[in-house]
């Protein structure tokens, strides 16, 4: 981890604000910095397209790369349209064609998550967002070229592990990432969304924790005050990071991606405990 | 009814069933409950209210009578995260442990009509059927298992999701899951799904609607965020029926609704066609 990782001056729930600071970088703002030539390709060939999920093609580091990541609206129309960067299952189809397109090219991909979680509304649920993210976290298994995914503000239940079934999975200092929003989470255990500072606390949902659990590989360390308050510098950063992940995968031939991103998962929850910073927040 | 019921709770196929808690009346009809005919009976109203049933009523409904072997019952969960409001997670293991519940997955071998089979039952009783990393560990081995021997998987569903207490590690546990089922499809195993009241969440968004076959129980209620939840998050108006077993197979989310009293000749039926 980063010396310059900071997470003890704030609290659990200032970085939760912090992963939700409406002047974040966005998708879009990294890959305006990191793709120039950056091409949104839109649609799940079935029933629409999600303007929720951002997916393309683009040159990064001279090689044609496919990204993908959560787009939340800078204002109210905007985040109307974006539906707050939660999914339909349209997202989820998309994200997994675009999948498909990287294994025939043998591009490697570059997920970027940033969703309070799918979108729990009606009209997901009639077109099938449960087998829609069942089937992404499935098909990501048998995905032969590296996968690399950045937590990059908000990383909600499943929603989010549907973008997130990478060989590397990193996370912005601020960022959080979590089975469920903390609002949901109290809405669980206490039936009170007013609850969620204790929840959040509870949960570990930090950028710190994650590391900490072994459940993420590596935190970049945002600018000085936050991501927020320089988009160029944590672009740079973000860009640094991703690369030196993906440029190592690439080492790796598409069998042993598919194996070492199975047994990745498979032993997950086997590093709890072992890390000495690892431990709960709360009196 | 009666004949046939008799035949699928028979001695020579499965065990009579073990005995559910139920209300004294019916949640469907209203009508107060002869508790032995109901149990005679799959615990299936006459009405057509499927009662929720515990892990062991699964197994004794689904298993030939001696062929179930429980695996990895002495993988145990603990508090990982030192979770304590509103209530320590140490204390809700113990309260589940003490009522003789062991999680909310109960994995083994069995035989189903003389075909030997691998059963997952999820249990509701043991925090919500929530999926969990025992559960989760319990579901891969499983499935890892059934795939090695070309065992066919059968998976019953009971769950609210996810386990809060285990934050992110529980979420872990669907790509942990799938990844295993994955492998399952590539060995070529037939894998069926039946869907109980209720699925959702966790859960449905892993491993449950990812089988060759999916069958729901009907009038159970399955989805992925809860009807509460939605409606708090978007004030929408649900229609009647929204999520219930009928409205997920008119959206094309599941193969089958079959009744309890006849799922045991229809899966038995449907597992020589996937394995002829």
């Amino acid at each position: 981890m980063s010396t310059a990782h900071r997470p003890d001056t704030l609290s659990v729930w200032q970085v939760v604000e912090l992963a939700r600071h409406p002047d974040r970088p966005y998708t879009l703002d990294y890959l305006a910095r990191m793709v120039p030539d950056f091409v949104e390709l839109h649609g799940d060939r079935l029933t629409g397209d999600d303007p929720a999920l951002v997916a393309g093609i683009g040159t990064w580091h001279g090689q044609t790369t496919i990204f993908m990541g959560n787009q939340k609206g800078r204002n109210l129309a905007d985040r109307l349209r974006r539906n707050w960067g939660m999914m339909h299952p349209e997202g989820y189809r998309k994200a997994m064609r675009l999948a498909e397109q990287a294994v025939k090219f043998g591009f490697p991909i570059v997920s970027l998550v940033d969703t309070p979680g799918a979108y729990p509304g009606a009209a997901a649920e009639e077109r099938g967002i449960a087998a829609a993210i069942a089937g992404a976290i499935m098909a990501w298994f048998e995905v032969p070229v590296p996968v690399v995914a950045c937590i990059i503000g908000e990383g909600g239940s499943g929603g989010a592990l549907g973008l997130a079934v990478a060989d590397r999975v990193l996370m912005m200092e601020n960022s959080i990432y979590s089975v469920a929003s903390p609002e949901a989470a109290a809405s669980i255990v206490w039936r009170d969304n007013a609850r969620k500072v204790e929840a959040a606390e509870q949960l570990q949902v930090t950028s710190r924790d994650l590391l900490a659990m072994g459940v993420v590989e590596e935190v970049i360390a945002e600018p000085r005050g936050g991501a927020q308050t320089d988009y160029d510098g944590a672009a740079r950063v973000l860009d640094e990071a991703l690369w030196r992940h993906v440029s190592q995968l690439q080492q790796e031939s598409g069998e042993r991606l598919v194996e070492h991103r199975y047994d990745r998962f498979r032993y997950i929850d086997s590093l709890i405990g072992a890390h000495p910073h690892f431990g709960p927040k709360i009196d | 009814m009666s004949a046939q019921v008799a035949h699928l709770t028979s001695a020579r196929f499965g065990e009579p069933l073990p005995v559910v808690a139920v209300p004294t009346n019916c949640p469907g009809c209203g009508v107060g409950l002869d508790e032995d005919e109901l149990r005679g009976n799959c615990y299936v109203c006459e009405c057509g209210h499927h009662f929720r049933m515990h892990a062991q009523a699964w197994i004794a409904l689904l298993a030939d009578g001696g062929t179930w072997q429980e695996r990895w019952a002495d993988v145990r969960p603990h508090d990982l995260l030192d979770w304590r409001r509103p209530k320590p997670y140490e204390e809700t293991l113990e309260q589940a442990r003490d009522e003789g519940l062991n999680e909310a997955v109960r994995t083994g071998t069995a035989e189903l009509a003389g075909r030997p089979v691998w059963i997952a039952v999820f249990d509701f009783r043991f925090v919500g059927g929530t999926l969990s990393i025992v559960a989760g560990e319990r579901l891969a081995r499983g499935l890892e298992q059934a795939a090695m021997t070309r065992t066919p998987y059968l998976l019953i569903t009971a769950s609210g999701g996810a386990r809060m207490q285990e934050g992110v590690l529980a979420l872990m546990q669907m790509a942990k899951v799938n990844a295993a089922v994955g492998r399952l499809h590539r060995a070529g195993v037939p894998y069926f799904s039946v869907l109980t009241d209720p699925t959702f969440g966790g859960v449905s968004a892993s491993l449950a609607l990812m089988a060759d076959l999916t069958v729901a129980e009907p009038g159970a209620a399955i989805g992925f965020t809860g009807a509460r939840v939605i409606k708090q998050a978007t004030y929408a108006d649900l229609p009647p029926g929204f999520q219930s077993a009928e409205f997920q197979l008119a959206h094309g989310q599941v193969d089958l609704v079959v009744p309890r009293t006849e799922l045991r000749p229809r899966l038995a039926k449907l597992l020589e066609l996937y394995t002829r």
